[in-house]
């Protein structure tokens, strides 16, 4: 039975999180594992989309979704579902501090610093308005012959390339469709007795 | 249209009586539903009351009396700091909706029956609670509290202070129906999360006085944070207290060698500032966070209300003896 750590506030994340961690293997130990997952987020805000281990994307998506949320969270208001008045949030030294903090924070998990200006320029207004997670992640065949390992395929939303998976709205056998056809086609016949009459 | 409103007034008022009726306990296992509903169905009723506010009183039963709305209650930022053991275990596989939910009711009865009061790691306390070995079948214990844990029922705090020259310590689980009392003699913080380095520090550190006053803080006032530093006796000690980056001890580097010196080094962990994952399954989210203090808020500000009338109360009818 363990009290919950009230001293910092961190909002909810939109993904499902493992109860535990997984430690990757690497010989640095706990440390070894964040270095290893820092170079997976770098991509990840360089590329937005990235194909590698299930495992390693797994982890890294927690942490990709922490850094939006922390650097969104402070400046915007929008994360919360209550707006907070301006006054609470912009104490001076709170302000200061939480700010330096996550630049802290930035400044650790982006290897690159220009992809720190990416972050806050780029990405924190482009999920200004989101409701869902900012990643997505997919199962990738892995390939045959070759290393067992599950692969995946792990994004940001809203980036510039194809979507992978197929639109599958245009599909006829779904329900909408079949009655769109059948209304066209209840108004087609209308308009052919009209013109008869 | 007409229809339709008066079907939405009849809904909401069929609403308000099914949450008048029901039994408080089972209404808050389904507070948001329904206030949700009542929230919803409120813009068609008011269209009807608020041009006739008179008309609405003088008939009831036709109409939903208006001022009762379901407000959102607003509740304060600093109640996690307060009530930190209304707030879920972190661990996952411990989690139990139901059982907390529960939990958190007995919690709120046991509070309707005896005043608990806020208190934080460094509060100087009393605990007066039932002891049938004591003289007058009840022991009163005064200490720091050195340390608070686990959640829910089972939360606990440990109070310290040096009788007759020997460190005690006693562990009161606070809802324990067998305390009596307690009292926050001095409220206040420490630099630490926890003080268990009072049993390595010198005696007078954890001394404090049994017939000890309460001392008065003022209304709306900020929690002061007693940043005084303790002084260590030599080694050896309970724990390494170097390895714990402790702010509240004056001479650690006194007594160590540079064995211990770099030891400690060597086990520091300064990546884990930076592991936003570890962090976030150590705490309760904050939207989790505002649905339980949603669920408790207008029981404990109540009570809050109370104990302040009470306090109030008290100090008017107190005389004072002067000379």
């Amino acid at each position: 039975m363990n009290q919950a750590d009230v001293t910092k506030l961190i909002s909810q994340l939109r993904i499902a999180v493992r109860p535990s961690q997984r430690n990757l293997k690497n010989s640095d130990g706990p440390e070894g594992r964040l270095l290893k997952l820092r170079k997976t987020v770098t991509a990840l805000m360089k590329h937005e989309r990235i194909e590698l281990y299930y495992n390693r994307a797994d982890e890294a998506r927690g942490y990709a979704e922490l850094v939006r949320i922390i650097s969104n969270g402070y400046n915007i208001s929008s994360l919360h579902s209550i707006p907070i008045p301006k006054q609470l949030i912009s104490n001076a030294i709170r302000h200061g501090d939480r700010h330096k903090a996550t630049m802290e924070l930035a400044d650790y998990w982006l290897l690159e610093k220009q992809l720190v200006h990416k972050l806050f320029k780029v990405l924190v207004p482009r999920y200004e308005n989101y409701n869902v997670s900012y990643t997505r992640m997919y199962r990738a065949p892995r390939d045959y012959p070759g290393m067992y390992y599950r692969q995946s395929v792990l994004e940001l939303r809203g980036n510039p390339y194809p979507s992978l998976v197929m639109d599958q709205s245009h599909n006829r056998n779904l329900l909408h469709n079949v009655l769109l056809d059948e209304a066209r086609k209840e108004f087609r016949r209308k308009k052919l007795a009209d013109l008869v009459n | 249209m007409v229809k339709f409103i008066k079907m939405n007034v009849s809904r909401a008022m069929s609403k308000r009586w099914a949450q008048q009726c029901v039994f408080n306990r089972i209404v808050t296992f389904s507070t948001k539903p329904t206030q949700h509903a009542a929230a919803v169905s409120e813009p068609a009723a008011e269209q009807k009351t608020v041009s006739t506010p008179a008309a609405a009183a003088a008939q009831p039963a036709t109409t939903t009396p208006a001022p009762t709305t379901a407000r959102k209650p607003i509740v304060p930022s600093n109640y996690r700091f307060i009530y930190p053991e209304f707030l879920p275990d972190p661990k996952v596989e411990w989690r139990n909706p139901i059982r907390e939910k529960l939990e958190r009711l007995d919690m709120l009865d046991r509070r309707r029956q005896i005043d608990l009061p806020e208190f934080y790691v460094g509060s100087i306390m009393a605990v007066t609670s039932s002891d049938p070995h004591a003289a007058g079948k009840t022991s009163r214990f005064v200490g720091i509290c050195i340390n608070r844990d686990r959640c829910g029922l089972r939360s606990r705090f440990v109070l310290r202070n040096v009788i007759d020259h020997q460190g005690m310590e006693v562990v009161y689980e606070l809802y324990d129906p067998t305390i009596q009392k307690v009292e926050v003699l001095r409220l206040e913080k420490r630099l630490d999360d926890n003080l268990f380095y009072l049993r390595d520090a010198l005696p007078e550190y954890s001394t404090f006085d049994e017939n000890m006053e309460a001392e008065h803080l003022e209304e709306g006032a900020p929690v002061p944070v007693n940043d005084i530093k303790v002084v260590l006796r030599p080694r050896p000690w309970l724990e390494r207290w170097e390895r714990q980056n402790l702010l509240g001890v004056a001479n650690i580097d006194q007594y160590i060698k540079d064995k211990h010196r770099k030891s400690a080094e060597r086990v520091q962990k300064p990546w884990e500032k930076f592991d936003m994952m570890k962090q976030y399954r150590s705490t309760i989210p904050e939207e989790e966070q505002k649905e339980v203090f949603a669920e408790v808020h207008t029981e404990l500000h109540s009570m809050e209300l109370q104990r302040k009338r009470n306090k109030r109360k008290r100090t008017f009818v107190k005389p004072k003896q002067l000379a």
